[in-house]
């Protein structure tokens, strides 16, 4: 039993430290994409950049080799990314703001988005959240993680944010394609079930077949963006242009990315259930 | 691709071009000219094209004839100013009077689907009031049509052409959500933006019919900036694109290259269309007529069709058929900036105010007017500044270099009805051996007290963003309306409230002519309107046996 326990604390931790890894490349991409397309025009928007990209070469190895003691590296990298990604908050909330009309629907739509950011502090958290359990500790400061419950609060709470993005930017797109409407629909009951589940304290079978279709969702969300791509003029042929004017491809995936983690926090807490 | 759209006609042999797909074509019905078809359509812009539409869904059989091309926008359309004057309707005409109007680019079009082909896409509503200035404002002319029926045909062609517009319009009573969500502002929006705020009024994204995103085969907008020169990639829902696919496809034919001469009558009856196609003359027999040419082949085709049984045109008893012609005021303020503007980036209007056309206080003169951020492209702007600033060479050169740091704001503003703005026939004639029009214009002290108090107030806007060698261009105009107005009463209007005229009850009129006022507001999405309350109206009309 001993044995099985310890089994499945390794695997929350790779399905973390996973999500955390999907997350970062979404980021990566996402960043890549959309801060080429602002010229970098301010030297600030590389730091995402290279923050996302240590990121995934340290959640990767997380996930790769649960166990092994790290370096400071890990440390550096979460910090950072959690730090950038706040920083970023606030750069992108000063794009919109400082646009004529303010917090329009406009601005929001075609200012800096707030959820790519968020999603880099979302990164650096699970990230350290994967570290600290791999290490053999339960807690960061006062927050307790071996429960599960704190990173499935996390998630469920990241998986709404992501969902008022895509909420925000497929009202921008006038939900022109009835299938615009999945991922504001199944994700957010995905995220109430996950939140139910750490409220009370019980991880159930429904919330894992929602976390898998929103992880499926996230990818299947990439295929109708590249869809997307191929509506715009000239299609695929003329990618220069359209991967950035058409919707954003590497978006979908951080729903992918949550999911994976909340996979990681059920089974912790089904785990402690077991054995607790 | 066969031969020259502007020399063979591209609509024939049961076929016409698919404007969605290079070198494609869609089936189209055709009907002999000697049955006599439901209704024959005399242009296929913003009233006709619609009409035909909304007819052939009706069931009824539909020929819609248009003096111009047949283009394909995403293969003949090129990212030239010159060459795309080919959209335009450059037939000769006479001007005159005090203001006498410049023809042939934003106010005419001749191509199948009209200027709509080259329309600024600019959407707007009337206010309320202006249906009713006569009632509720004491000037003008009182229209036959309630407001909230009008709004309600606005609904469904805003919905039509996918409208990209503001989450919440800031004038007038509410309304529905546009279909499509605005597009995001250049900078020549910011401009206006600033400047509304500065002075304390409100603005918003201006409502445009071009795509935000993808419709059907549609393209969304790529911001290329080439609207008024005609849209390549289908994203612009002119007529062409959007009524006339689906009106073909419910049974209607269109006829490019098809050029009406005379309206024949019999009986009091008109009895079908003499036409210029393929180098000939031709007549096509129908039960219903409907003229669809705009402001200025509109009254030249009754006035030309004139016989024994009608000696002053055709539809004319009450004297009106040519008068009343409305060209509305487009004057302008500019200025320039330290930052790169490059105003023409994206679709050249993408900001609005109109707060003149809802506030009625603090004017000397009646009616309204809406302004605009503006885009123009290279020859155009070189006219402004050699026109309205009379630079010319060096000068003109070295101005042209500053382009980039160039922001104006521009006026569409209301012009009163005036019998003495009209449309006459010249004694001259065309290449069809056609009457060509006269068209005598002028402003009178309204219209100069609006574009005072109008281009003075878009000055200091600009000069609240800090714009500095501001200057005014004083002599433009843009949409023409009037010249067969609608109303109740057969003596004092050329046709009812549904288009049908009072002389010839089967002979109707739908594009922007049958304006009795024009409100401040671009025009093409009121002709859409009453053209879909026509074609409901003839349906309703048809069904209780009272055509």
């Amino acid at each position: 039993m001993a044995q099985a326990s310890q089994a499945d604390g390794t695997v929350a931790i790779r399905l973390i430290a996973g999500g955390a890894t999907t997350l970062a490349s979404s980021v990566l991409a996402d960043s890549g994409l959309e801060h080429y397309r602002g010229s970098f025009a301010n030297k600030a928007m590389v730091l995402p950049l290279a923050s996302s990209a240590f990121g995934i070469a340290v959640n990767g190895r997380r996930a790769q080799q649960p166990e092994s003691r790290g370096t400071a590296a890990p440390t550096v990298s979460h910090v950072g990314s959690t730090a950038i990604g706040l920083i970023g908050l606030g750069f992108h909330a000063y794009n919109v703001l400082k646009r004529p009309g303010g917090p329009s629907f406009t601005n929001l739509f075609y200012g800096a988005p707030a959820g790519a950011p968020a999603a880099l502090v979302l990164a650096g958290a699970l990230g350290k959240a994967a570290d600290t359990l791999a290490q053999g500790k339960d807690r960061i400061g006062p927050v307790e993680l071996a429960s599960g419950r704190a990173i499935g609060a996390m998630v469920g709470v990241g998986l709404f944010g992501s969902v008022g993005e895509a909420a925000l930017l497929h009202f921008r797109g006038a939900y022109h394609d009835p299938f615009m409407w999945l991922p504001v629909t199944l994700p957010p009951i995905a995220a109430v079930s996950l939140l139910r589940d750490v409220i009370d304290d019980h991880p159930r079978q429904a919330t894992m077949i929602l976390l898998g279709t929103t992880a499926a969702l996230g990818l299947i969300g990439m295929g109708f963006h590249a869809y997307g791509v191929a509506r715009n003029m000239g299609g695929w042929k003329n990618w220069r242009q359209n991967i950035l004017a058409g919707p954003p491809l590497p978006a979908p995936p951080a729903f992918t990315g949550l999911a994976i983690a909340g996979f990681g926090a059920l089974l912790m807490m089904r785990q402690r259930r077991r054995h607790g | 691709m066969s031969a020259d759209p502007q020399h063979a006609p591209q609509a024939s042999a049961g076929r016409a071009p698919d404007v969605f797909k290079p070198g494609g074509w869609v089936p189209m019905r055709q009907y002999p000219e000697i049955d006599e078809v439901d209704f024959v359509i005399v242009g296929t812009g913003a009233g006709g094209g619609t009409l035909a539409c909304k007819l052939a869904e009706a069931g009824f059989s539909v020929v819609a004839m248009d003096a111009g091309p047949y283009w394909r926008p995403l293969e003949d359309f090129a990212s030239d100013e010159t060459h795309q004057q080919k959209l335009y309707w450059t037939d000769e005409r006479i001007v005159d009077g005090d203001t006498p109007l410049k023809m042939g680019s934003n106010n005419s079009g001749k191509a199948v689907g009209g200027s709509t082909v080259h329309f600024a896409m600019v959407s707007l509503r009337f206010r309320p009031d202006h249906f009713q200035t006569r009632t509720k404002l004491g000037y003008g002319a009182d229209w036959p049509i309630g407001w909230q029926e009008m709004w309600r045909y606005y609904d469904e062609v805003e919905e039509m052409l996918k409208i990209a517009g503001p989450v919440r319009y800031p004038w007038g009573p509410k309304r529905g959500r546009y279909p499509y969500r605005a597009h995001p502002l250049n900078a020549a929006a910011e401009y206006l933006a600033r400047g509304a705020e500065a002075l304390g009024i409100d603005w918003t994204e201006t409502p445009i019919a071009t795509l935000s995103a993808p419709r059907g085969k549609a393209h969304p907008c790529v911001y290329r900036g080439f609207c008024v020169t005609g849209c390549s990639t289908n994203a612009k829902q002119s007529v062409l694109v959007t009524w006339l696919p689906r009106a073909i496809e419910a049974g209607a034919e269109i006829r490019d290259l098809a050029m009406v001469g005379r309206v024949e009558t019999r009986n009091g009856r008109a009895t079908g269309v003499h036409y210029h196609r393929n180098g000939e003359w031709r007549f096509q027999k129908a039960k219903n007529v409907v003229v669809a040419g705009y402001a200025i082949e509109t009254p030249r085709l009754l006035l030309n069709s004139a016989n024994d049984e009608f000696p002053d045109g055709l539809a004319n008893s009450s004297g009106l058929v040519g008068k009343n012609l409305m060209a509305q005021l487009n004057q302008a303020a500019w200025g320039q900036v330290e930052d790169e503007v490059r105003s023409y980036k994206g679709p050249p209007s993408l900001a609005i105010s109109e707060h003149w056309n809802y506030e009625d206080s603090g004017k000397d003169y009646f009616g309204g007017w809406s302004y605009m951020s503006q885009g123009p492209l290279p020859i155009i702007w070189a006219k402004s500044l050699a026109g309205g600033r009379s630079l010319w060479g060096q000068d003109l050169i070295d101005e042209m270099n500053r382009n980039n740091h160039s922001v104006g704001l521009k006026m569409v503003g209301e012009t009163l009805p005036d019998e003495r703005n009209r449309v006459t026939l010249a004694d001259e004639t065309d290449q069809y051996g056609l009457r060509i029009p006269r068209i005598t214009f002028a402003f009178r002290d309204n219209e100069k007290a609006m574009i005072k108090h109008a281009v003075d107030f878009m000055d200091q806007s600009l000069e609240a963003t800090g714009a500095t060698e501001r200057w005014k261009e004083m002599n433009d105009t843009c949409h023409l309306n009037g010249t067969a107005r609608m109303g109740d009463n057969p003596t004092t209007s050329v046709v009812n409230a549904d288009c049908r005229s009072w002389d010839i009850p089967n002979l109707w009129i739908c594009d922007g002519s049958v304006f009795p006022t024009v409100g401040g507001v671009n025009p093409s999405l009121t002709i859409q309107a009453v053209a879909c309350r026509t074609g409901d109206r003839i349906r309703e009309m048809a069904a209780r046996g009272e055509l």
